[in-house]
Protein backbone atom coordinates (compact mmCIF):
# COMPACT_ATOMS: atom_id res chain seq x y z
CA UNK A 1 0.00 0.00 0.00
CA UNK A 2 1.62 3.28 -1.07
CA UNK A 3 0.65 6.93 -0.83
CA UNK A 4 0.18 8.80 -4.11
CA UNK A 5 0.27 12.60 -4.28
CA UNK A 6 -0.66 14.43 -7.44
CA UNK A 7 -2.53 17.40 -8.88
CA UNK A 8 -5.85 16.15 -10.27
CA UNK A 9 -9.04 17.21 -12.02
CA UNK A 10 -12.29 15.50 -11.06
CA UNK A 11 -13.97 14.01 -14.15
CA UNK A 12 -17.01 12.57 -12.43
CA UNK A 13 -18.24 11.68 -9.01
CA UNK A 14 -21.02 9.25 -8.18
CA UNK A 15 -22.78 8.21 -5.02
CA UNK A 16 -21.69 4.96 -3.46
CA UNK A 17 -23.11 3.14 -0.45
CA UNK A 18 -24.47 5.04 2.52
CA UNK A 19 -22.38 8.22 2.37
CA UNK A 20 -19.41 7.54 0.08
CA UNK A 21 -18.44 8.61 -3.40
CA UNK A 22 -16.54 6.91 -6.18
CA UNK A 23 -14.60 9.60 -7.99
CA UNK A 24 -12.85 9.45 -11.35
CA UNK A 25 -9.85 11.77 -11.66
CA UNK A 26 -7.50 12.75 -14.41
CA UNK A 27 -4.22 13.24 -12.59
CA UNK A 28 -1.00 14.90 -13.68
CA UNK A 29 1.33 12.13 -12.48
CA UNK A 30 -0.68 8.92 -12.83
CA UNK A 31 -3.22 9.60 -15.59
CA UNK A 32 -6.80 8.51 -15.10
CA UNK A 33 -7.62 6.74 -11.86
CA UNK A 34 -10.60 6.05 -9.64
CA UNK A 35 -10.87 6.33 -5.90
CA UNK A 36 -13.40 5.80 -3.17
CA UNK A 37 -13.89 8.73 -0.79
CA UNK A 38 -15.34 7.42 2.44
CA UNK A 39 -17.95 9.64 4.07
CA UNK A 40 -17.71 12.25 1.27
CA UNK A 41 -21.46 12.89 1.31
CA UNK A 42 -21.67 13.50 5.05
CA UNK A 43 -22.35 17.06 6.21
CA UNK A 44 -19.01 17.45 7.98
CA UNK A 45 -16.95 15.54 5.42
CA UNK A 46 -13.32 16.66 5.27
CA UNK A 47 -13.52 16.67 1.47
CA UNK A 48 -16.14 19.44 1.28
CA UNK A 49 -16.63 20.38 -2.37
CA UNK A 50 -13.13 19.25 -3.41
CA UNK A 51 -14.47 16.13 -5.15
CA UNK A 52 -17.12 17.87 -7.24
CA UNK A 53 -16.73 17.56 -11.03
CA UNK A 54 -14.24 19.96 -12.73
CA UNK A 55 -12.45 20.87 -9.46
CA UNK A 56 -8.65 21.09 -9.78
CA UNK A 57 -7.13 19.85 -6.54
CA UNK A 58 -4.04 18.42 -4.89
CA UNK A 59 -4.94 14.83 -4.26
CA UNK A 60 -3.65 12.25 -1.79
CA UNK A 61 -4.59 8.61 -2.29
CA UNK A 62 -3.64 5.23 -0.97
CA UNK A 63 -2.96 2.70 -3.68
CA UNK A 64 -4.12 -0.77 -2.78
CA UNK A 65 -2.35 -3.80 -4.25
CA UNK A 66 -4.36 -5.60 -6.99
CA UNK A 67 -7.16 -3.05 -6.75
CA UNK A 68 -7.95 -0.38 -9.33
CA UNK A 69 -10.01 1.51 -6.78
CA UNK A 70 -7.76 3.72 -4.62
CA UNK A 71 -8.69 5.23 -1.28
CA UNK A 72 -8.93 9.04 -1.34
CA UNK A 73 -7.47 10.44 1.88
CA UNK A 74 -7.20 14.17 1.18
CA UNK A 75 -8.12 16.70 -1.50
CA UNK A 76 -7.15 20.38 -1.30
CA UNK A 77 -8.78 22.70 -3.83
CA UNK A 78 -6.44 24.60 -6.19
CA UNK A 79 -9.10 25.96 -8.55
CA UNK A 80 -12.75 25.33 -7.79
CA UNK A 81 -14.10 26.57 -11.14
CA UNK A 82 -17.16 27.71 -9.20
CA UNK A 83 -18.22 29.88 -12.15
CA UNK A 84 -18.88 26.75 -14.22
CA UNK A 85 -21.57 25.73 -11.74
CA UNK A 86 -23.53 28.94 -12.26
CA UNK A 87 -24.19 28.73 -16.00
CA UNK A 88 -25.82 25.78 -17.78
CA UNK A 89 -24.00 26.26 -21.09
CA UNK A 90 -20.56 26.49 -19.50
CA UNK A 91 -21.39 23.55 -17.23
CA UNK A 92 -22.46 21.43 -20.22
CA UNK A 93 -19.30 22.27 -22.19
CA UNK A 94 -17.08 21.44 -19.21
CA UNK A 95 -19.01 18.18 -18.84
CA UNK A 96 -18.31 17.34 -22.49
CA UNK A 97 -14.54 17.84 -22.00
CA UNK A 98 -14.57 15.71 -18.83
CA UNK A 99 -16.67 13.01 -20.50
CA UNK A 100 -14.38 12.94 -23.54
CA UNK A 101 -11.21 12.52 -21.44
CA UNK A 102 -12.95 9.83 -19.39
CA UNK A 103 -14.16 7.96 -22.49
CA UNK A 104 -10.94 7.95 -24.51
CA UNK A 105 -8.41 7.43 -21.71
CA UNK A 106 -7.50 4.10 -20.17
CA UNK A 107 -6.84 3.96 -16.42
CA UNK A 108 -3.20 4.75 -15.66
CA UNK A 109 -2.63 6.33 -19.09
CA UNK A 110 -0.53 9.37 -18.12
CA UNK A 111 -0.08 12.50 -20.23
CA UNK A 112 0.87 15.82 -18.68
CA UNK A 113 -0.07 17.60 -21.94
CA UNK A 114 -3.56 16.15 -21.80
CA UNK A 115 -3.87 17.24 -18.18
CA UNK A 116 -2.73 20.78 -19.05
CA UNK A 117 -5.12 20.90 -22.02
CA UNK A 118 -8.12 19.86 -19.95
CA UNK A 119 -7.15 22.43 -17.33
CA UNK A 120 -6.75 25.13 -20.00
CA UNK A 121 -10.19 24.22 -21.39
CA UNK A 122 -11.83 24.62 -17.97
CA UNK A 123 -9.98 27.91 -17.46
CA UNK A 124 -11.18 29.19 -20.85
CA UNK A 125 -14.78 28.32 -19.96
CA UNK A 126 -14.42 29.96 -16.55
CA UNK A 127 -12.98 33.08 -18.24
CA UNK A 128 -16.17 33.44 -20.28
CA UNK A 129 -15.15 32.26 -23.77
CA UNK A 130 -17.98 30.99 -26.02
CA UNK A 131 -18.87 27.65 -24.34
CA UNK A 132 -19.79 25.76 -27.52
CA UNK A 133 -16.74 26.94 -29.46
CA UNK A 134 -14.43 26.25 -26.49
CA UNK A 135 -15.81 22.71 -26.22
CA UNK A 136 -15.23 22.20 -29.96
CA UNK A 137 -11.66 23.53 -29.91
CA UNK A 138 -10.55 21.60 -26.85
CA UNK A 139 -12.19 18.39 -28.06
CA UNK A 140 -10.08 18.62 -31.23
CA UNK A 141 -6.95 19.19 -29.12
CA UNK A 142 -7.74 16.38 -26.67
CA UNK A 143 -8.36 14.00 -29.56
CA UNK A 144 -5.00 14.94 -31.06
CA UNK A 145 -3.19 14.38 -27.74
CA UNK A 146 -4.87 10.99 -27.36
CA UNK A 147 -3.64 9.86 -30.77
CA UNK A 148 -6.94 10.40 -32.58
CA UNK A 149 -6.17 13.52 -34.61
CA UNK A 150 -8.28 13.27 -37.77
CA UNK A 151 -6.07 12.95 -40.85
CA UNK A 152 -6.60 15.88 -43.20
CA UNK A 153 -3.55 15.95 -45.54
CA UNK A 154 -4.18 12.80 -47.64
CA UNK A 155 -6.94 10.21 -47.99
CA UNK A 156 -6.95 8.31 -44.69
CA UNK A 157 -7.89 5.07 -46.47
CA UNK A 158 -5.65 4.89 -49.55
CA UNK A 159 -3.18 7.74 -48.94
CA UNK A 160 -4.12 9.34 -52.27
CA UNK A 161 -4.67 12.98 -53.17
CA UNK A 162 -7.78 14.73 -51.90
CA UNK A 163 -10.13 16.59 -54.24
CA UNK A 164 -12.89 19.03 -53.48
CA UNK A 165 -16.20 17.38 -54.21
CA UNK A 166 -19.81 18.22 -55.04
CA UNK A 167 -21.58 21.57 -55.26
CA UNK A 168 -20.27 22.69 -51.87
CA UNK A 169 -16.70 22.26 -53.13
CA UNK A 170 -15.75 20.54 -49.88
CA UNK A 171 -13.91 17.43 -48.78
CA UNK A 172 -15.50 14.21 -47.57
CA UNK A 173 -14.90 13.21 -43.93
CA UNK A 174 -15.31 9.63 -42.74
CA UNK A 175 -15.66 9.35 -38.93
CA UNK A 176 -15.13 5.57 -39.09
CA UNK A 177 -11.91 5.92 -41.09
CA UNK A 178 -10.73 8.85 -38.95
CA UNK A 179 -10.22 11.61 -41.49
CA UNK A 180 -10.76 12.88 -45.01
CA UNK A 181 -11.28 10.37 -47.79
CA UNK A 182 -10.85 10.74 -51.54
CA UNK A 183 -13.86 10.44 -53.87
CA UNK A 184 -13.20 6.85 -54.88
CA UNK A 185 -12.81 5.70 -51.25
CA UNK A 186 -15.84 7.76 -50.12
CA UNK A 187 -18.10 5.78 -52.46
CA UNK A 188 -16.98 2.55 -50.83
CA UNK A 189 -17.59 3.78 -47.26
CA UNK A 190 -21.11 3.88 -45.81
CA UNK A 191 -20.23 6.85 -43.54
CA UNK A 192 -18.15 8.85 -46.01
CA UNK A 193 -20.80 11.48 -46.57
CA UNK A 194 -19.90 14.31 -44.19
CA UNK A 195 -18.76 17.28 -46.25
CA UNK A 196 -16.17 19.67 -44.80
CA UNK A 197 -15.38 22.97 -46.47
CA UNK A 198 -11.69 23.89 -47.07
CA UNK A 199 -12.05 26.50 -44.29
CA UNK A 200 -13.20 23.83 -41.81
CA UNK A 201 -10.30 21.58 -42.77
CA UNK A 202 -7.87 24.47 -42.20
CA UNK A 203 -9.56 25.10 -38.83
CA UNK A 204 -9.06 21.48 -37.75
CA UNK A 205 -5.40 21.57 -38.82
CA UNK A 206 -4.78 24.84 -36.96
CA UNK A 207 -6.57 23.64 -33.79
CA UNK A 208 -4.31 20.58 -33.73
CA UNK A 209 -1.17 22.73 -34.03
CA UNK A 210 -1.86 25.49 -31.48
CA UNK A 211 -0.91 25.24 -27.82
CA UNK A 212 -3.85 24.91 -25.37
CA UNK A 213 -3.31 28.50 -24.17
CA UNK A 214 -3.49 29.89 -27.72
CA UNK A 215 -6.47 27.78 -28.82
CA UNK A 216 -9.14 30.30 -27.88
CA UNK A 217 -7.72 32.74 -30.47
CA UNK A 218 -9.36 30.59 -33.16
CA UNK A 219 -12.92 31.47 -34.01
CA UNK A 220 -15.49 30.02 -36.36
CA UNK A 221 -19.15 30.81 -36.91
CA UNK A 222 -22.14 30.22 -39.19
CA UNK A 223 -22.36 27.19 -41.52
CA UNK A 224 -18.69 26.32 -40.97
CA UNK A 225 -19.26 26.06 -37.21
CA UNK A 226 -22.29 23.84 -37.78
CA UNK A 227 -20.44 21.43 -40.08
CA UNK A 228 -17.51 21.26 -37.64
CA UNK A 229 -19.87 20.57 -34.71
CA UNK A 230 -21.58 17.78 -36.67
CA UNK A 231 -18.28 16.27 -37.84
CA UNK A 232 -16.56 16.31 -34.45
CA UNK A 233 -19.70 14.94 -32.75
CA UNK A 234 -19.77 12.01 -35.21
CA UNK A 235 -16.03 11.42 -34.85
CA UNK A 236 -16.12 11.56 -31.02
CA UNK A 237 -18.94 8.98 -31.06
CA UNK A 238 -16.77 6.63 -33.13
CA UNK A 239 -13.63 7.17 -31.02
CA UNK A 240 -15.47 6.89 -27.68
CA UNK A 241 -17.40 3.86 -28.90
CA UNK A 242 -20.68 5.37 -27.70
CA UNK A 243 -22.70 8.56 -27.91
CA UNK A 244 -21.50 10.89 -25.19
CA UNK A 245 -24.15 12.99 -23.39
CA UNK A 246 -24.94 15.90 -25.73
CA UNK A 247 -23.45 19.35 -25.12
CA UNK A 248 -27.04 20.60 -25.35
CA UNK A 249 -28.18 18.30 -22.54
CA UNK A 250 -31.39 20.27 -21.99
CA UNK A 251 -32.64 18.67 -25.22
CA UNK A 252 -31.64 15.15 -24.11
CA UNK A 253 -34.03 12.28 -24.78
CA UNK A 254 -36.04 10.97 -21.79
CA UNK A 255 -34.73 7.90 -19.98
CA UNK A 256 -36.37 5.07 -18.07
CA UNK A 257 -37.82 6.33 -14.75
CA UNK A 258 -35.79 5.44 -11.65
CA UNK A 259 -38.89 4.66 -9.61
CA UNK A 260 -41.19 1.79 -10.27
CA UNK A 261 -44.15 3.00 -8.18
CA UNK A 262 -47.48 3.45 -9.92
CA UNK A 263 -48.32 6.83 -11.42
CA UNK A 264 -51.52 8.74 -11.68
CA UNK A 265 -52.56 9.29 -15.28
CA UNK B 1 -19.16 -20.82 5.59
CA UNK B 2 -21.06 -20.61 2.37
CA UNK B 3 -24.40 -21.92 1.20
CA UNK B 4 -24.59 -23.75 -2.13
CA UNK B 5 -26.39 -22.11 -5.06
CA UNK B 6 -29.43 -24.38 -4.96
CA UNK B 7 -32.51 -24.38 -2.80
CA UNK B 8 -34.83 -21.91 -1.09
CA UNK B 9 -32.27 -20.50 1.33
CA UNK B 10 -29.82 -19.76 -1.50
CA UNK B 11 -32.61 -18.00 -3.39
CA UNK B 12 -33.34 -15.77 -0.36
CA UNK B 13 -29.64 -14.94 -0.02
CA UNK B 14 -29.43 -14.05 -3.74
CA UNK B 15 -32.34 -11.64 -3.34
CA UNK B 16 -30.88 -10.04 -0.19
CA UNK B 17 -27.51 -9.52 -1.86
CA UNK B 18 -29.24 -7.30 -4.43
CA UNK B 19 -30.10 -4.75 -1.71
CA UNK B 20 -27.77 -1.72 -1.40
CA UNK B 21 -24.96 -2.15 1.11
CA UNK B 22 -25.60 -5.88 1.57
CA UNK B 23 -22.76 -8.25 0.76
CA UNK B 24 -22.72 -12.06 0.66
CA UNK B 25 -21.84 -12.51 4.35
CA UNK B 26 -24.46 -10.00 5.59
CA UNK B 27 -27.06 -11.59 3.30
CA UNK B 28 -26.31 -15.01 4.81
CA UNK B 29 -26.57 -13.59 8.33
CA UNK B 30 -29.94 -11.96 7.53
CA UNK B 31 -31.22 -15.13 5.85
CA UNK B 32 -30.35 -17.30 8.86
CA UNK B 33 -31.86 -14.69 11.17
CA UNK B 34 -35.12 -14.82 9.19
CA UNK B 35 -34.97 -18.62 9.34
CA UNK B 36 -34.78 -18.51 13.12
CA UNK B 37 -37.43 -15.78 13.47
CA UNK B 38 -41.05 -16.57 14.35
CA UNK B 39 -43.11 -17.35 11.23
CA UNK B 40 -45.52 -14.42 11.84
CA UNK B 41 -42.70 -11.91 12.23
CA UNK B 42 -40.99 -13.02 9.01
CA UNK B 43 -44.26 -12.94 7.09
CA UNK B 44 -44.99 -9.43 8.40
CA UNK B 45 -41.78 -8.29 6.71
CA UNK B 46 -42.79 -9.99 3.46
CA UNK B 47 -46.26 -8.45 3.70
CA UNK B 48 -44.81 -4.96 4.36
CA UNK B 49 -42.64 -5.23 1.22
CA UNK B 50 -45.61 -6.40 -0.84
CA UNK B 51 -47.83 -3.62 0.54
CA UNK B 52 -45.25 -0.93 -0.28
CA UNK B 53 -44.81 -2.16 -3.84
CA UNK B 54 -48.53 -2.51 -4.49
CA UNK B 55 -50.01 0.26 -2.34
CA UNK B 56 -47.74 3.27 -2.81
CA UNK B 57 -48.20 5.71 -5.66
CA UNK B 58 -46.95 9.19 -6.45
CA UNK B 59 -49.02 12.11 -5.20
CA UNK B 60 -50.88 13.53 -8.17
CA UNK B 61 -49.94 17.08 -7.17
CA UNK B 62 -46.41 17.03 -5.73
CA UNK B 63 -45.05 13.59 -6.82
CA UNK B 64 -44.19 12.65 -3.26
CA UNK B 65 -44.84 9.05 -2.24
CA UNK B 66 -48.52 8.71 -1.28
CA UNK B 67 -51.04 6.08 -0.30
CA UNK B 68 -53.89 7.75 -2.16
CA UNK B 69 -54.40 10.35 -4.85
CA UNK B 70 -52.80 13.07 -2.69
CA UNK B 71 -49.99 12.77 -0.13
CA UNK B 72 -50.41 13.69 3.53
CA UNK B 73 -48.93 17.18 3.00
CA UNK B 74 -51.07 18.12 0.00
CA UNK B 75 -54.18 16.93 1.86
CA UNK B 76 -53.43 19.03 4.96
CA UNK B 77 -55.49 22.29 4.84
CA UNK B 78 -53.41 23.82 7.68
CA UNK B 79 -50.26 23.99 5.57
CA UNK B 80 -49.22 27.18 3.77
CA UNK B 81 -50.33 26.63 0.18
CA UNK B 82 -48.54 29.76 -1.07
CA UNK B 83 -45.04 28.25 -0.61
CA UNK B 84 -43.61 25.26 -2.47
CA UNK B 85 -40.28 23.72 -1.51
CA UNK B 86 -38.69 21.76 -4.36
CA UNK B 87 -36.56 18.68 -3.58
CA UNK B 88 -34.88 16.03 -5.74
CA UNK B 89 -36.02 12.93 -3.85
CA UNK B 90 -38.74 11.99 -1.33
CA UNK B 91 -36.00 11.14 1.21
CA UNK B 92 -34.94 14.83 1.23
CA UNK B 93 -38.55 15.87 1.82
CA UNK B 94 -38.73 13.72 4.95
CA UNK B 95 -35.37 15.07 6.19
CA UNK B 96 -36.76 18.63 5.92
CA UNK B 97 -40.07 17.61 7.43
CA UNK B 98 -38.29 16.15 10.48
CA UNK B 99 -36.97 19.63 11.31
CA UNK B 100 -40.54 20.96 11.69
CA UNK B 101 -39.28 24.29 10.33
CA UNK B 102 -41.27 24.37 7.09
CA UNK B 103 -45.06 24.42 6.95
CA UNK B 104 -45.60 24.91 3.21
CA UNK B 105 -46.08 22.37 0.44
CA UNK B 106 -43.49 20.33 -1.46
CA UNK B 107 -42.67 19.34 -5.00
CA UNK B 108 -40.55 16.25 -5.66
CA UNK B 109 -38.63 16.20 -8.95
CA UNK B 110 -37.75 12.47 -8.72
CA UNK B 111 -34.29 13.20 -10.09
CA UNK B 112 -32.01 16.03 -11.14
CA UNK B 113 -30.52 17.35 -14.35
CA UNK B 114 -27.05 16.07 -15.15
CA UNK B 115 -24.85 17.51 -17.90
CA UNK B 116 -22.34 14.69 -17.22
CA UNK B 117 -24.90 11.93 -17.72
CA UNK B 118 -27.09 13.66 -20.29
CA UNK B 119 -30.14 13.75 -18.03
CA UNK B 120 -32.39 16.51 -19.33
CA UNK B 121 -35.64 18.20 -18.23
CA UNK B 122 -37.83 15.45 -19.64
CA UNK B 123 -36.39 13.06 -17.03
CA UNK B 124 -37.52 15.11 -14.03
CA UNK B 125 -40.94 16.29 -12.88
CA UNK B 126 -40.37 19.94 -13.79
CA UNK B 127 -43.39 20.35 -16.06
CA UNK B 128 -45.66 19.23 -13.21
CA UNK B 129 -44.24 22.10 -11.13
CA UNK B 130 -45.03 24.55 -13.91
CA UNK B 131 -48.58 23.18 -14.06
CA UNK B 132 -48.98 23.89 -10.34
CA UNK B 133 -47.78 27.46 -10.85
CA UNK B 134 -50.24 27.92 -13.71
CA UNK B 135 -53.06 27.02 -11.30
CA UNK B 136 -52.10 30.18 -9.35
CA UNK B 137 -51.88 31.00 -5.65
CA UNK B 138 -48.15 30.22 -5.27
CA UNK B 139 -46.12 33.18 -3.99
CA UNK B 140 -42.74 31.56 -3.36
CA UNK B 141 -40.82 28.57 -4.68
CA UNK B 142 -37.86 27.47 -2.55
CA UNK B 143 -35.29 25.39 -4.41
CA UNK B 144 -33.77 22.78 -2.09
CA UNK B 145 -31.87 20.71 -4.63
CA UNK B 146 -28.49 19.31 -3.53
CA UNK B 147 -25.44 21.63 -3.64
CA UNK B 148 -23.84 19.34 -6.25
CA UNK B 149 -23.26 20.00 -9.94
CA UNK B 150 -26.56 18.20 -10.70
CA UNK B 151 -28.46 20.11 -8.04
CA UNK B 152 -27.06 23.44 -9.25
CA UNK B 153 -27.95 22.68 -12.87
CA UNK B 154 -31.48 21.82 -11.78
CA UNK B 155 -31.82 25.00 -9.70
CA UNK B 156 -30.62 27.23 -12.56
CA UNK B 157 -32.99 25.54 -15.02
CA UNK B 158 -35.99 25.76 -12.66
CA UNK B 159 -35.30 29.43 -11.90
CA UNK B 160 -35.58 30.25 -15.62
CA UNK B 161 -38.76 28.18 -15.83
CA UNK B 162 -40.46 29.70 -12.76
CA UNK B 163 -39.53 33.40 -13.04
CA UNK B 164 -42.10 34.24 -15.78
CA UNK B 165 -44.91 33.24 -13.40
CA UNK B 166 -44.00 36.10 -11.05
CA UNK B 167 -43.51 33.95 -7.96
CA UNK B 168 -40.49 34.65 -5.74
CA UNK B 169 -37.75 32.07 -6.35
CA UNK B 170 -35.29 31.41 -3.53
CA UNK B 171 -32.48 28.90 -2.99
CA UNK B 172 -31.69 27.29 0.36
CA UNK B 173 -28.59 28.83 1.94
CA UNK B 174 -25.07 27.46 1.53
CA UNK B 175 -22.63 27.66 4.38
CA UNK B 176 -20.73 26.31 7.33
CA UNK B 177 -22.38 23.36 9.09
CA UNK B 178 -23.36 24.07 12.72
CA UNK B 179 -20.68 22.85 15.14
CA UNK B 180 -17.84 22.97 12.59
CA UNK B 181 -14.61 25.02 12.82
CA UNK B 182 -14.56 27.62 10.03
CA UNK B 183 -10.85 26.99 9.34
CA UNK B 184 -11.67 23.49 8.09
CA UNK B 185 -14.30 24.63 5.58
CA UNK B 186 -13.38 24.30 1.92
CA UNK B 187 -12.95 27.27 -0.40
CA UNK B 188 -16.31 26.99 -2.21
CA UNK B 189 -18.31 26.61 1.00
CA UNK B 190 -16.53 29.60 2.56
CA UNK B 191 -17.14 31.86 -0.45
CA UNK B 192 -20.78 30.79 -0.63
CA UNK B 193 -21.28 31.39 3.09
CA UNK B 194 -19.83 34.92 2.80
CA UNK B 195 -21.99 35.64 -0.27
CA UNK B 196 -25.06 34.35 1.56
CA UNK B 197 -24.42 36.32 4.79
CA UNK B 198 -27.36 38.03 6.45
CA UNK B 199 -27.92 41.10 8.62
CA UNK B 200 -28.24 40.68 12.37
Amino acid sequence: MSLLKTPAITLRSRRWGEADRIVTFYTLRFGKLRGVARGARRLKSRFGSALEPFVHCDLNLFEKANDHLHRVTQADIQESFAGLREDLERMASAARLANLVNAITAEGDQSSRKFETLLAGLRALQAGHDPGLTALLFQVKLLELSGYQPRTDHCVTCGGELHKTGEAKGFRFSPMAGGLVCDSCAWRRPDGGLVLSPGSVAFLQKAGQLTPEALTRLTVAGPMRRELDTTIEAYVTVVAGKRLPPVDFLAAEPREPAYEAKRWP
Amino acid sequence: MSVDNQGLLAQLIRELVRLPGIGQKTAQRLAFHLLKTERDEALRLAEAIRAVKEGLVFCRRCRNIAEGELCEFCRDPKRDHTKILVVEEPSTLYAIERTGGFRGLYHVLLGSLSPLDGIGPSDIRAQELVDRLKDGGVQEVILATNPTIEGEATAIYLTKLIKPFGARVSRIAYGIPVGMDIEYADEVTLIKSIEGRRDL
